[in-house]
């Protein structure tokens, strides 16, 4: 046992040694303007372009009944027309400039991602920096949008039936908090948000002081802070949004949601309480995860794929969230298959943690798994503007990226089992299944 | 005088607006192994990182006997479910420690085996993709597992209209020639489908004579020569001639062909539309290429403008360009709610005239080129797609100059060119459309195109 420690405390001083020599946060430059708006730089010229990435610290976390969906509805409206620029004109001169782009909107945060060639840079922080404050909501585009979404809607949840089951449960296991939507929102919000509710919304979030922006690839940070200042400078600062305070009240006892409707294969999934990433039990969980979930050596894709052929896949684990959420096991049965003997086995897997915890060797692969991930994101300029930004929204600073390894290696194996009793119980627990109709089971 | 500024100012605004600095792929090195493998190495440093990929040429769904659809694809999974010295769990949970990669799969032209982990696991890595390549141990229970669980995905694939719609879409096109194989096999193919049958694909099609290789990453070449030697060089180059690698010219549609495939339960309707494309390393590949990319192949291209932009018909409506060595394919997709479907296609039937009758204004060919060398850069980014673009260019025989002469090509195009690139390739009379969804609502608006026959998605088969 003390061997072993050695050796695995040895892997991670290693692995911490690595990240100081490629990815230093000495090497990382933040800067913040008057109006609240930061900025955090990382020069990186291997290609000759930039990933340029604004976070705005809205999802649908800050909606409310009636506004549901309304964070990503305002995601695609930053396509569609400034006071200065008309609708599209926005992608049409980015793509002019040699730049793409996409967008995406969670629970959290609001994140537009850019990439351009290096000489694109003043024409696409000028663009960003207009859509901050600048979008008009013209009536007759906005309707056009509304469908699109609705269109979204319709493809990625009503015609996809783990999506569907995937939304009820969700709703079924948080009551109260805003975690009780999905993103996309309900389709009669999305029919019936108002013009006026929508630019509010709008003008409360998308301000200076509630967003962050990344920027790495192939540029001088000084003269890129000159060019944001000019173009940035003058937004006013908004009143602070209205902090988030609902908190999710205690489950008490098992939920189960079943859906029937006109399918060739059932799905199933069973979702816990979580909590949010900054709580020191995200890490154990986080590791928990791959013993149990991730790849074909995990115990549930043993047990539930290979030995017992219930089903077709596993996936699922915890999330990064800001405020406590769920740790999610999603299954593909097979046709046919028993689903009550599907919860079973999950349920027997999860004893056995209780139990025995990990292995040693299940331990230091979660811990291979999680810096093999993180190097494989480092790839990219667009992966690293991506764990930055993320780390500063979610975790509270850019800089716990450099620090998130010591929260995993925090971890004792030994202090998983307690970890997995405390969230993995009935009360916590709700199960959903979809069953195809007129269908066995 | 006057004239000759004004002829170089114009030259200036056809110019790109920006620049390119540009980026070359690195020339790799060529390291030949005994049994016939050639490996193409590329060392980079910048993180702990090694992809490989190895592509092995005549092993792809188009070569496996007609009606054992997906034997390819499931051959190259097989090969990871055990071999002589490892079982399947022990290779899963091999790589699953090491938080490693490794996937095996099956083009229509090829297969690959693709693997990416932390330089430290390399020599561990190559060991077991070597094995699982040279000595695979085909055992009948995880043959049947394997089965079991193909027959079940196919089944959860109906449910998806927008997943159905490429396979159903790819019988259609392609019909008896062997692009026509679904990769995830069919309801008849699963029936057929014996253990001896991939053991005799593999048996024939897997050779290291027939293998080209690819590594990029944080890994000296001497270390990896020594690892290579141990590994994949111990595949034994077998003394049978190799198999034929020819194929059939890639269909090309003559007059419509139209199919509409009722699931009655979808909200939308999605469509394919299919016309002859190009084979790799045509010399229209360039012209082909902005011309795609203004029609339908990036976000503010005509098709998605008008109809996701403009009309607020659907979240994405795209077209591509697809090329093997015989042949190529060029396709249009979309999606709507069931009652607009016949609208949708009267825009796109409109936009594809419009491109041939019209072509393309100086503003549009200065902004995709803009686009076009813009946004390359990031496509060698990685180890991984460095190892990609070595492999199809040694396989399509393009030279590793190939994306400079591209890129150049672009730089050069001129309006006329892409107008004329639209008039050959873009579709007007002949093509295949598919349409899956709602045959109730879908079918009185479809009429107009002319007779379609009809599927029922619960039928068996694409």
């Amino acid at each position: 046992m003390p061997k072993k420690m050695g050796l695995f405390l040895f892997c991670l001083l290693f692995l911490t040694v690595w990240l100081q020599a490629t990815f230093k946060k000495e090497d990382i430059r933040v800067d913040k303007l008057e109006n609240g708006l930061k900025i955090i730089f990382y020069q990186d010229p291997k290609i000759p372009n930039i990933a340029y990435y604004t976070f705005f610290r809205v999802g649908s976390r800050n909606e409310r009944p009636g506004l549901t969906g309304v964070s990503h509805f305002i995601e695609h409206m930053m396509f569609n027309g400034t006071q200065r620029f008309g609708p599209g004109e926005f992608d049409r001169i980015m793509e002019f400039y040699g730049g793409s782009n996409n967008a995406y909107t969670g629970d959290d945060f609001t994140a537009y991602t850019d990439w351009f060639p290096s000489q694109a840079l003043e024409k696409m922080i000028e663009l960003e920096a207009d859509r901050m404050p600048g979008l008009v909501f013209d009536p007759q585009v906005l309707e056009s949008e509304r469908g699109v979404v609705a269109s979204e809607r319709r493809m990625s949840v009503e015609n996809n039936n783990e999506a569907m089951l995937n939304e009820n449960v969700r709703a079924t296991a948080i009551m109260a908090h805003p975690y009780h939507w999905e993103v996309i929102g309900w389709m009669s919000d999305i029919l019936g948000w108002h013009r006026d509710e929508v630019r509010q919304y709008y003008r409360t979030y998308y301000a200076p002081n509630n967003a962050v922006l990344v920027v790495v690839g192939d540029f001088d940070s000084e003269k890129t802070l000159e060019l944001i200042k000019k173009y940035y400078g003058n937004i006013p600062a908004q009143t602070p949004p209205p902090a988030v305070t609902t908190t999710e009240p205690p489950q008490m006892g098992k939920k189960q949601v079943l859906i029937q409707k006109e399918a060739q294969s059932p799905s199933f999934m069973v979702v816990y309480h979580a909590p949010s990433c900054q709580d020191p039990d995200f890490f154990a969980l986080s590791i928990l995860e791959k013993p149990l979930l991730r790849g074909e050596s995990s115990r549930l894709y043993r047990r539930l794929v290979r030995d017992e052929q219930l089903a077709i896949s596993v996936s699922g684990g915890i999330e990064e969230k800001i405020d406590p959420f769920l740790f999610t096991i999603e299954v593909k049965p097979r046709p046919g298959a028993d689903l009550d003997q599907i919860e079973k086995t999950i349920d027997q897997e999860l004893a056995r943690v209780f139990d025995q915890g990990i292995t040693e060797q299940e331990y230091q692969k979660a811990l291979n798994i999680i810096k093999s991930d993180f190097y494989f994101s480092l790839q990219t300029i667009s992966g690293k503007a991506n764990l930055l930004g993320a780390a500063e929204v979610l975790f509270g600073s850019y800089e716990k990226l450099f620090t998130i390894i010591d929260s995993y290696a925090a971890v004792k194996r030994q202090a998983i089992p307690a970890v997995a009793r405390k969230y993995f119980h009935e009360k916590n627990k709700t199960v959903g299944k979809l069953i195809p109709e007129g269908g066995k089971q | 005088m006057t004239r000759s500024l004004i002829t170089i100012l114009l030259i200036i605004l056809l110019m790109p607006v920006v620049a390119m600095s540009s980026v070359k792929l690195p020339q790799p090195e060529k390291i030949s192994l005994d049994n016939g493998l050639t490996v193409f190495f590329y060392k980079n440093s910048e993180l702990p990182l090694v992809s490989f990929r190895l592509l092995i040429k005549g092993a792809g769904s188009a070569f496996e006997p007609q009606g054992l659809d997906g034997l390819a694809n499931f051959t190259a999974d097989l090969l990871l479910k055990g071999t002589k010295t490892m079982d399947a769990e022990a290779i899963a949970e091999a790589l699953d420690f090491m938080g490693a990669r490794l996937d095996m799969s099956a083009a229509e032209e090829y297969a690959t085996a693709s693997g990416e982990c932390l330089s430290e696991h390399l020599a561990r890595l190559l060991q077991i993709a070597a094995d699982c390549l040279i000595s695979p141990a085909f055992k009948e229970d995880e043959y049947k597992k394997e089965l079991a669980r193909k027959i079940d995905t196919l089944k959860a694939v109906k449910d998806n209209p927008g997943q159905a719609l490429r396979l159903y879409f790819r019988k259609a096109y392609f019909a008896d020639h062997p692009f026509g194989h679904i990769s995830i096999g069919t309801e008849s193919s699963w029936q057929k489908m014996t253990l001896a049958e991939i053991k005799k694909f593999y048996s024939a099609r897997f050779r290291p004579d027939m293998a080209i290789m690819a590594v990029v990453g944080d890994v000296d070449k001497e270390k990896l020569l020594g690892i290579l030697k141990s590994t994949i060089n111990q595949w034994p180059k077998p003394v049978a001639p190799a198999p034929s690698t020819d194929l059939p010219p890639v269909p090309a549609p003559k007059g419509k062909k139209l199919i509409l495939v009722d699931k009655p339960d979808a909200t939308q309707s999605y469509f394919a539309l299919g016309a002859a494309g190009y084979s790799v390393g045509d010399k229209i590949s360039a012209r082909a290429g902005i011309m795609n990319t203004l029609w339908g192949g990036r976000f503010t291209s005509w098709l998605n403008t008008e109809l996701r932009i403009k009309r607020g018909l659907t979240y994405g409506a795209g077209s591509s360009f697809q090329s093997w060595k015989t042949g190529g394919l060029f396709m249009a997709t979309s999606y709507t709610k069931n009652d607009k479907i016949g609208e949708m296609l009267d825009i796109t039937f409109d936009l594809l005239k419009k491109a041939k009758d019209k072509g393309f204004s100086t503003e549009e060919m200065e902004s995709v080129k803009n686009y076009i060398l813009g946004q390359f850069p990031p496509t060698l980014e990685t180890n991984g797609s460095k190892a990609n673009a070595y492999l199809r260019l040694i396989y399509y025989s393009l030279g590793f100059d190939y994306y400079d002469r591209y890129l150049n090509e672009i730089s050069s195009a001129r309006p006329e060119d892409i107008k004329a690139a639209a008039a050959k390739l873009l579709p007007e009379s002949d093509f295949v459309l598919v349409v899956v969804g709602k045959g109730s609502e879908a079918k009185k608006q479809l009429e107009k195109y002319g007779k379609f026959e009809e599927k029922k998605i619960t039928d068996p088969d694409f």
